[in-house]
């Protein structure tokens, strides 16, 4: 096991309250594996990855365990969080213009990590710049090198992302929407090389993304957060084929796909709930179209739902239609033991 | 006849370039050919910087057009007077692709859908309030919510209310850019359904400019693929997605993500990102980045000819008793 998060929280202060935005989210990622994090805006995602990357704002409030490597970070000092920050795990964002300083070379800006991090010195740096620089796939290295941001294509910029997050080989790497700003025939060309380094370096990579498309094509593993929840779990194949939890179906079914023609799409009524007006219960609650009396008040656990395939919803949690006795549910039962 | 027609139209910018003052030409829409029929959806497709905006503008003549010829409704409008061409902007609206900034914050909902009625002095205030609440109706925006600004909607909402705004003059075409790109999934879903209900209820033509394939696909009769400023091919859309003919729509095709992950296909990934449009590669445009460019291409730019029954592509290498054996395959 890489990466472990048990029961996360994040508050964040607003307008002097604290407002929780992520909600006990436990989920794992092993050595080579690719985890892919879906949800609409506001779900948590990137909020999740910087959690791990303890980039977060002044005031937050982070509760829960974060294991790397079998050791906890959260209570790691800023110095030390610093240490492996770059070196053991890396991040990628989604801009790769504003990521990247529009004053520095960028060269230097890779050979940054590596001064921070190694001991190598100027000659072998150097020479560890050109060698990342083909790594990511750029051509003339040498001349790349002293160029500017602003003098390269969008592809290109986020190629020298990947290579500044490469630097050092971490063993994690978070990718924060990578391919969203690039056009599809550039997103295709990233991707590919995202591939190719994680087999070579067996890196964990959790791969943060709203296109399903991507996480189809990249992921081992995927999980499905909701308002600062995580609300569906599994390997990628049995959530694309047999998704269980009502937002999951929702969201597949709202995708226009490739080669099929509906004269419908699929939708999702209403909007997500505000962190600060979270509902009761289920937090899918009322958009959910298979809602029951039960949901409303109660918030459903996780529950196994097939082989490696966890899923936070009543539908399958025998106990709770037990519990509360509810009418909704009881049918629901009935249809679950057929 | 067709509701709009276009014949060889081109924009081109002029920038000024380098401190000494040297003037060169963005050829943003370089020689674009097309109509739209009365009641379908015309889905132009293409990367950042192919000019597919620029064309959406130049024909509601949002700029002026460098050269060529637009006909509405069989009227050649490319050279009408300010007035004439107001007057007919009742018939040929827009959606824009940002609902945060395309919607006056200032004004309740009320406001930015009335205003055009306004403009075109249609009806007396009773009237005009007739067609606001029958359109928030069509749109789901209750009439409570009229009264209510732009900032406490979401932007699902908010495009539905851009979608209501264009709708108000009861047109005939809607250009819509990019209209659900900045929507979540769920909504997007949303607001796609509704453009194909009030395309039925009011026999509208759109012209859907987008940068996402399955959207496309879903939407539209027929689809055009731009580069660099030209249309490298244009067919019906189970015809173009079943059997692209143009190697770079076959690349475009293989290069979106499925999803799927029970289907592997063999894609074809280009080198290089798109050419700057200040300077495009000579012959071809295409040249510099097909994995089947020859050194004619170089030479030789190529005309967009017709393949195969309403079939039209740009390629010196596909010829028409060979379009049917380049299949490739999706589903």
């Amino acid at each position: 096991m890489l990466l472990e998060l048990n029961d996360v929280s994040l508050s964040l202060k607003r307008d002097g309250k604290y407002v929780k935005i992520l909600d006990e989210i436990s989920l794992q990622v092993n050595k080579g594996e690719t985890v892919g994090i879906v949800g609409e805006s506001g779900c948590g995602k990137s909020m999740t990855a910087l959690s791990v990357m303890r980039l977060l704002p002044e005031k937050a409030k982070l509760e829960g365990v974060i294991n790397l490597d079998h050791e906890d970070v959260t209570s790691y000092s800023k110095r030390k969080m610093e240490k492996i920050r770059g070196n053991k795990m890396a991040m990628i964002f989604q801009d790769p213009l504003t990521s990247l300083n529009p004053l520095h070379t960028v060269g230097r800006q890779i050979e940054e990590t590596l001064i921070l991090h190694t001991d190598l010195n100027k000659e072998q740096r150097k020479q560890r710049v050109i060698e990342l620089l083909n790594e990511v796939g750029l051509p003339r290295a040498e001349e790349i090198a002293s160029e500017y941001p602003h003098q390269l294509s969008g592809g290109m910029r986020q190629r020298i992302m990947i290579a500044v997050a490469m630097a050092c080989n971490p063993s994690l790497l978070i990718c924060d929407e990578p391919t969203t700003a690039l056009d599809v025939t550039v997103q295709a060309q990233i991707l590919d090389l995202m591939n190719h380094l994680k087999e070579v370096n067996e890196m964990g990579i959790i791969m943060i993304t709203h296109d399903l498309g991507v996480v189809a094509e990249v992921c081992d593993r995927v999980v499905v957060m909701y308002a600062g929840k995580i609300v569906e779990q599994a390997n990628v194949k049995e959530l694309f084929l047999n998704p269980k939890h009502p937002y999951t179906k929702g969201l597949l079914e709202s995708i226009p796909k490739l080669g099929v023609k509906k004269a419908k799409l699929g939708s999702i009524p209403g909007m997500v709930p505000s962190p600060d007006k979270m509902p009761q219960g289920c937090r899918f609650f009322d958009r959910c179209s298979s809602a029951m009396e039960i949901c409303k008040g109660k918030t459903p656990p996780m529950s196994s739902v097939g082989e490696d395939h966890t899923a936070a919803c009543w539908l399958y949690e025998e106990k709770g239609g037990e519990m509360n006795g509810s009418s909704g549910s009881e049918g629901l039962e009935a249809t679950l033991h057929n | 006849m067709a509701l709009l027609e276009v014949k060889d139209l081109k924009q081109h910018f002029t920038i000024k370039k380098g401190f000494l003052g040297e003037k060169k030409k963005v050829k943003a829409v370089d020689g674009v050919s097309f109509h739209i029929e009365q009641g379908e959806t015309l889905g132009i497709v293409g990367e950042s910087g192919c000019g597919k905006s620029s064309l959406g503008r130049t024909i509601l003549k949002l700029i002026k057009p460098t050269s060529g010829d637009i006909f509405f409704g069989g009227k050649n409008i490319t050279h009408l007077p300010r007035k004439e061409m107001k007057e007919l902007r009742k018939d040929m609206q827009i959606v824009f692709q940002d609902p945060y900034a395309s919607l006056n914050p200032r004004s309740t909902v009320r406001t930015i859908l009335e205003t055009p009625l306004i403009v075109h002095g249609a009806g007396n205030r009773q009237e005009r309030m007739k067609v606001v609440e029958g359109l928030i109706d069509k749109i789901g925006i209750r009439k409570d919510q009229l009264d209510r600004y732009p900032h406490e909607f979401s932007g699902g909402q908010r495009q539905r209310i851009g979608i209501a705004r264009a709708l108000t003059l009861n047109p005939k075409l809607i250009i819509a850019d990019e209209p659900v790109s900045a929507l979540d999934v769920s909504v997007q879903s949303q607001v796609l359904n509704l453009m194909v209900d009030l395309q039925k209820e009011f026999n509208l033509s759109y012209m859907f400019i987008s940068h996402d394939l399955s959207v496309v696909q879903h939407i539209s009769d027929r689809v055009a693929v731009m580069y660099l400023g030209k249309i490298v091919e244009i067919a019906d859309v189970d015809e173009l997605y079943r059997n692209p003919l143009h190697p770079y729509t076959k690349a475009l095709l293989t290069a979106v993500p499925l999803p799927d992950p029970t289907k592997k296909r063999d894609r074809i990934i280009l080198q290089g990102d798109l050419p700057s449009p200040i300077n495009p590669p000579t012959g071809c445009a295409f040249h510099t980045r097909c994995p089947a460019a020859t050194p004619e291409c170089k030479m030789e730019t190529p005309e967009l000819r017709e393949k195969a029954m309403g079939h039209w592509a740009s390629c010196i290498h596909v010829h028409p008793e060979q379009s049917t054996k380049t299949k490739i395959h999706i589903s």
